[in-house]
């Protein structure tokens, strides 16, 4: 069975050379086909693979591997892609998809056009496919086959992880076909407005999912790692801000692109950039240049392989850009203050935003080349990034009214007393319990801002209740991922200064207080899943008028030879109580004692919510049907 | 790898928190900002590692004998390198570039971006403005 999947992916190699050849050649018909044919190839493939993966398979090697009789079935499955052959299978896949999908829905009256994006995209096909068979097969026999598995990194035994990796393989590779495009427009030298019509579902539909996939995985290390926190400026996490950074830029240039036909060389050098930020991403977490909380499968030749790739695919898509964006037309003239002013501001600042996470993540590297060990982390951060970020957000509310071409400035004044009433009313009420220090004021009012900025311009533009539902949906993907941007700063400012954090050490029947709550320890108790034993204590909180149970567990994973923690986590719609369990200690004689690491955050899920919101505003700006077709 | 799972066993020793809330405030962001020397991407404050527990002890202890933050980063960094802050130094031409570069370059592109306007742009009065009815 393994066999005739290795068999499929040669055969989708070959389909995606064909695809590449003929769409570089111009025959839209044929490498539309090939495109397809690869596509179902390469899915019978991966198929193959959740197959042995089902089965427990163990004379497939990456099986025995990585999965084990015990695990519930779910995880079976998700093993395909919880480690690095089958992520890159996965990976594969996506990415034949999108050639597959552009095949079928590129519906333009540029055949010629549409025929170069599938020989791009073919391109870049055959090279990750080249990638998977060469360096990193999944393929592989073991013979003889043992008995048992070894296991899935039990850290990975999560729903949230389990559909972490696709989604964010979904927007890594789905900037890859943007980037496709992006390349033949730019040899046909027509990166017009058609084209970021064309273009701009696309950069709308890879955005998306790395949004989710993103908050997934920071949801996961809140509440799996039980460290109590959303974000750790980690170079892994930081790899897939940064193309999700250039992504928002490039959705944001393009609209400009589309509507007045400037901005054509900028918006095409972002649609390459984008991909080329997801292979380094790839780069920097595969080759283990960068220590990192969770880099794995790391290994130096695949890290070659993968720079090589980086370098002659992101250096010959510059080459062609700098042959040709001198060559693309420019739209009507407008003055610095004006909607393309203001979009060309926030793309200046998302990009030094980006080039400030790549500076701040491989600074240490260079550091190291030059004999020195430094880190950076997040009060680096904190200093540069997030102020760059927040006048984007400050300036964002007064803007987006702006016209084309040259803006109204008489109402400034308006927008200016009214964000300094916001954070005199902060820092004046000092937030009721959470007593908020000047910084943090400001940056709530900033969230708020944001949130009746957006309603705001809706309302404007709507002019009344009744034309609400009438409105396009792509004013309604703004409004709404706007506002999502100030729910994720309010929670945000308040997760960095208004939460708790306390070592407790109890033994049963003790209790502590910690911001308001009463916990009480009644007992630890070892209980037993199908592939692993636990310690779970069990407390009992209590606040005037509420009262929780949590149940934190310490899990051991014996496959594995692992511990994991499992926190528990009691929301009372302000805040998370949020306990995880660490160790039991006897003293001579005395009764055990437990410790826990207990914080209060307050409004952590405006964070996830607010990501939501962004995500769903890009999906209702994609599916608008004025979206496809040609320009007005 | 194994250093991560080391650090997940969570060998936490019971810790005694500073009695005035302002100093242990103090304490505890400078243990976000100090590197646990055992592991692999953690401050002190999440690391479960007996060494990350000694290190939270000493930011206590210097922090009630009334050591300001700076003179507790400088005893970290003079012990263990430079390599244990997550506020990566200023001085000296690498500090100064980390932390200018950002701005430098923000200010540098407004600058560009409003340079080449004001060569470009024609007559103000004849670019007519064009309201945004989509997005």
């Amino acid at each position: 069975m393994i066999e005739a999947g290795h068999f499929a992916a040669i055969l989708a190699l070959v389909f995606s050379a064909v695809q590449a050849f003929t769409g570089l050649r111009g025959n839209r018909g044929q490498s539309g086909l090939f495109a397809q044919l690869a596509f179902a190839a390469m899915v019978f493939a991966f198929f193959t693979l959740l197959w042995a993966f089902a089965r427990s398979d163990f004379s497939v090697q990456l099986v025995a591997a990585n999965s084990h009789t015990l695990k519930p079935f779910v995880y079976k499955l998700a093993g395909t892609w919880g480690n690095h052959e089958g992520s890159m299978a996965l990976w594969c896949v996506v990415g034949l998809g999108f050639g597959a999908a552009g095949a079928w829905l590129l519906k333009s009256d540029r055949p010629v056009f549409e025929a170069r994006a599938l020989g791009v995209q073919g391109i870049l096909s055959l090279s990750s496919l080249l990638y998977l068979l060469l360096a990193s097969s999944p393929f592989t026999r073991l013979d003889p086959a043992p008995l048992q598995g070894q296991g899935l990194n039990p850290l990975l035994q999560d729903p949230a992880l389990a559909i972490h990796p696709p989604m964010l393989y979904l927007g890594y590779v789905g900037y890859s076909f943007v980037f496709a495009l992006a390349a033949a427009g730019l040899i046909e030298k027509r990166v017009d407005r058609q084209w970021a019509k064309t273009a701009r579902p696309w950069a709308l539909a890879a955005f998306v999912p790395l949004s989710l996939g993103i908050a997934l995985g920071s949801y996961w290390a809140y509440y799996e790692l039980g460290w109590g926190g959303w974000w750790f400026w980690d170079p892994v996490e930081n790899a897939s801000l940064m193309p999700w950074l250039i992504g928002a830029a490039l959705m944001h240039s393009i609209i400009v692109t589309e509507k007045r036909g400037s901005f054509a060389a900028w918006t095409s050098l972002l649609a390459v950039l984008a991909f080329c930020f997801s292979l380094l991403g790839a780069f920097l977490v595969r080759s283990g240049v960068l220590t990192s909380v969770h880099a794995f499968a790391v290994d130096p030749l695949r890290g070659s392989f993968l720079l090589g790739g980086l370098l002659v695919l992101g250096g010959s898509a510059l080459l062609l850009f700098a042959l040709r964006a001198p060559k693309l037309k420019g739209g009507p003239d407008w003055l610095a203050t004006s909607r393309e002013g203001a979009l060309m501001g926030n793309n200046l600042i998302l990009t030094v935003a980006t080039a400030t996470v790549l500076l701040g993540t491989l600074f240490p590297l260079i550091a190291e080349a030059a004999g020195q060990t430094i880190s950076v982390g997040e009060p680096y951060f904190n200093l540069t990034f997030t102020p760059i970020m927040a006048l984007a957000l400050l300036a964002l509310p007064v803007v987006q009214a702006w016209a084309w071409g040259k803006a109204d400035l008489s109402s400034l004044w308006k927008w200016a007393g009214g964000f300094a009433g916001l954070v005199a009313l902060f820092w004046l009420a000092g937030i009721g319990p959470f007593d908020i220090p000047l910084m943090a004021g400001i940056g709530l009012a900033l969230g708020v801002w944001l949130i009746v900025g957006a309603g705001q311009e809706m309302w404007r533009r709507a002019k009344s209740l009744g034309r609400l539902p009438k409105m396009p949906l792509r004013v309604w993907g703004m409004t709404l991922a706007h506002a999502g941007l100030g729910l994720f700063v309010i929670g945000a400012v308040l997760q960095t200064s208004g939460r708790t954090q306390t070592t407790l050490a109890l033994e049963a029947g003790e209790s502590a207080n910690i911001a308001g709550w009463t916990v009480t320890l009644e007992d630890v108790r070892s209980i037993e899943g199908p592939n692993w034993y636990a310690d779970r204590a069990h407390l009992i909180a209590t606040k005037p008028g509420t009262k929780a149970e949590l149940n934190p567990q310490k899990r051991y994973y014996p496959a594995a030879r692992m511990p994991t923690t499992e926190t528990a986590i009691h929301k009372t719609g302000t805040a998370d109580l949020y306990v995880a369990l660490g160790d039991g200690r006897r003293a001579a004689g005395g009764p055990t004692r437990w410790t826990f690491e207990v914080f209060v955050n307050p409004l952590i899920d405006f964070i996830y919510v607010g990501v939501i919101l962004i995500g769903l505003g890009g999906a209702l700006a994609m599916f608008d049907r004025r979206g496809s077709g040609k320009v007005s | 790898m194994k250093l991560i799972l080391a650090s997940l066993l969570f060998l936490f020793a019971a810790e005694g928190q500073l009695a005035d809330p302002d100093q242990e405030a103090r304490a505890q962001d400078l243990m976000r900002e100090i590197r646990c020397v055992a592991c692999e991407n953690e401050p002190i404050s999440n690391s479960g590692s007996d060494i990350a527990a000694d290190m939270r002890e000493r930011v206590r202890t210097m922090i009630a004998d009334g050591a300001s933050d700076d003179e507790v980063r400088d005893w970290f960094s003079e012990r263990y390198g430079e390599f244990v802050l997550f506020r990566p130094s200023s001085k000296g031409f690498d500090g100064l570039l980390l932390w200018g570069l950002p701005f430098i370059l923000l200010v540098g592109g407004a600058a560009l971006i409003l340079a080449v306007r004001s060569r470009k742009a024609s007559d103000a009065n004849a670019i007519k403005p064009v309201p945004p009815e989509d997005v």
